[in-house]
């Protein structure tokens, strides 16, 4: 049996799924008993930590500089050109008084061009480490997209939802011991408590796919029954984006190659069968007004569970 | 609404909103990021607003130049500006020139490309032109109606990201030659201030009245077609198939970027499948093999799910978009408009 559940307020909707066939209500005996649970979420309000952010780049206008709320932000000499050029050699000890005087424990790293070589990403990550040994970090290159601003954004908001999700992910494994946990991601999939832990921002909008998704599965059934049955019929899936430099037909084949080989990965990662994993599209995209031989490369690796 | 001698128009906080909305109407190749970007931007520089004049309404010997962002929105959108660049390309070119400018007027009017020299103009204190030198969107810096007006875009000057400044001086055409190695060696992105003319000239060979033009089409509920003054239609709507790249029949061609095409499976009616022929923008459109639309005039696709244009280097298979055709101004289908943004300037030599 596997167990779907909302995280609603005000109390959670638990579906038992067998066959493909929902049951509810779920005794709590009976959802200890379960082969895995599915939890569907909306992390839009949840409470959110104060976040250090580092921006590698040079120096900007006021009004582009990183937004942190509550948190603090610095600027650090480094990052690369699109076009792989190092743009400055990494402040690093810059990085280091920021790391040791913000007083945060939520790092949140974006560097100039890491969609296409993140270096200097895991450098300050390193740097980090060393000064601030409770440090959880989020790197912005695992989100890959290209847009400076958005994709520091969405990685300080992973930096956010950090704690919330590490403390929702504890409850879960709490209230069901032994019972594998995974949580609905945003587009649609399932990743790993420990994957959603890393990386809560893909669960961002989790119950609003798992109740599409359910709505459509189980037309005519209550929405929040609806969200715990969508997110328990789901399958593990991750995605990775990158800018890749290829010159010629088998240079890029063997670029796919490698970003195809981390997608599995981290659908793996995300709890996939090893033996499972596949890839379920590929996108390649020459990237406009750059030279031959820059793509936007995106690809979504699904598999299957124990 | 528009301006007239004498009577000062402001671009302001609305005014940029919604020049910033009519801007990307059909605007290719606007990497998003890019575009919030520069918003952003001249939102933290216009302050009260900058004046917006016609050509005519200036002294014919006021010194003008044109500020564009050149090379790839995806490169800005990650590597983003000092903030100085707009000022700093223009400034150089004073200095060769041993004249101030009077006002700046945009090369095109896509998405950051109307933006940028509003930036410029907030900038320097001076106004910006109404019009602009194309009436729709080219690839290639001479691409533009000041040069079938016969103004030379050089001398030109490249302000990058980096501090870089670079002063480029040869004929007219071979700036697109010079300046595509230097706009990638200082990172993909430059801001170029370029064909400065006397107002006076610049009266002659603009497209006049695009900046207000785009300030009504950018009003909430304002129609699409608002933003296409010499016309638009749609040629189907259909759902991507395939997006192919090639390694092209252009490779001597001084063209940004590798050819590519669309394959779009038409929803309705005859099911034609229509193949876009795309150089970083769409060029030619066949539908069943017969040629339907076809450069100087604009190709685009909007995606229907939102209304946005979608780029070239962002088209997947499944997503359903309008296919459709902006006129261009009457001037690019002269034969020296055809000569010079025409299928052959592309390469293809149809």
């Amino acid at each position: 049996m596997i167990l779907g559940v909302a995280l609603v307020r005000p109390s959670p909707v638990l579906v038992a799924v067998r066959d493909g066939a929902p049951e509810w209500p779920v005794s709590r005996a009976a959802a200890r008993a379960a082969a895995r649970a599915c939890v569907a979420v909306d992390l839009g309000d949840v409470p959110t930590a104060a976040v250090a952010a580092v921006r590698v780049g040079g120096p900007c206008p006021e009004a582009l500089r990183p937004r942190v709320g509550s948190g603090v932000a610095t600027i650090v000499r480094g990052g690369h050109s699109l076009t792989g050029r190092v743009l400055a050699p990494l402040d690093t000890e810059a990085v280091r008084r920021f790391a040791a005087t913000c007083g945060l424990s939520d790092f949140a790293v974006t560097a100039t061009g890491s969609p296409m070589l993140a270096d200097h990403e895991l450098a300050v990550a390193a740097i980090i480490a060393a000064e601030v040994p409770q440090a959880r970090i989020t790197l912005s290159y695992e989100f890959g997209h290209p847009g400076l601003r958005e994709r520091e954004q969405a990685t300080i908001r992973n930096a956010a939802l950090g704690p919330e999700a590490g403390r929702i992910a504890d409850e879960a494994a709490r209230e069901l011991p032994g019972v594998p946990v995974f949580f609905a991601r945003s587009g649609g999939g399932l990743v790993s408590a420990h994957y959603f832990r890393r990386y809560p921002l893909a669960c961002d909008l989790g119950g609003t796919a798992s109740l599409a998704r359910g709505r459509v599965a189980l037309p005519g059934v209550p929405g929040e029954v609806a969200a715990a049955y969508g997110a328990a019929i789901g399958r593990p899936e991750a995605q990775v984006e990158r800018i890749v430099q290829a010159r010629g037909r088998a240079e890029l084949d063997r670029v796919l190659q490698d970003a195809r080989d981390e997608a599995l990965t981290r659908v793996v990662s995300a709890g996939a069968l090893p033996g499972s994993a596949t890839i379920a599209e590929t996108t390649v995209n020459p990237l406009s007004y750059l030279p031959d031989g820059l793509y936007r490369v995106r690809v979504t690796a699904e598999g299957t569970m124990p | 609404m528009n301006p007239r001698a004498g009577e000062a128009v402001m671009i302001d906080q609305d005014g940029l909103a919604r020049l910033s909305a009519g801007a990307r109407m059909f605007a290719t190749g606007a990497a998003e990021s890019a575009h919030t970007l520069t918003l952003d931007w001249a939102g933290s520089l216009i302050g009260p607003g900058v004046e917006l004049v016609t050509a005519g309404g200036l002294a014919p010997d006021t010194l003008c130049v044109a500020v564009s962002l050149v090379g790839s929105t995806t490169a800005l959108g990650e590597q983003l500006p000092r903030g100085d660049e707009p000022a700093r390309a223009v400034r150089a070119l004073e200095r060769r020139l041993g004249e101030r400018a009077g006002a700046v007027v945009a090369l095109n009017l896509a998405a950051e490309n109307a933006l940028v020299p509003l930036i410029a103009a907030a900038q320097l204190g001076v106004p910006l032109v109404d019009g602009d030198g194309t009436g729709r969107v080219f690839p290639l810096l001479e691409q533009t109606t000041y040069a079938l007006g016969g103004m030379s875009p050089a001398p030109l000057a490249l302000a990058g990201g980096s501090g870089e400044l670079v002063l480029l001086e040869t004929a007219g055409d071979r700036v697109e030659e010079l300046m595509r190695p230097v706009v990638l060696s200082v990172g993909g992105w430059a801001v170029a201030a370029c064909y400065p003319m006397a107002t006076g000239d610049l009266a002659r060979v603009l497209v006049p009245g695009t900046v207000s033009l785009l300030l009504r089409a950018g009003e909430p509920g304002a129609p699409r077609a608002t933003a296409a003054p010499f016309g638009v239609r749609t040629l189907c709507r259909g759902r991507i198939l395939t997006v192919e790249g090639s390694t092209g029949h252009g490779a001597d061609l001084s063209l940004p970027s590798l050819p590519s095409s669309i394959v779009v499976q038409e929803t309705e009616g005859l099911r034609r499948l229509v193949r876009l022929e795309a150089h970083n923008e769409i060029v030619l459109a066949l539908a069943d093999g017969a040629a339907v639309a076809m450069t100087p005039d604009q190709i685009c696709m909007i995606a229907t799910a939102d209304g946005m244009v979608v780029d070239v280097d962002k088209a997947v298979p499944g997503l359903e978009v309008d296919v459709m055709v902006v006129k261009a101004a009457p001037v690019w289908h002269t034969e020296r408009g055809q000569r010079l943004g025409g299928l052959h300037a592309f390469g293809i030599p149809l």
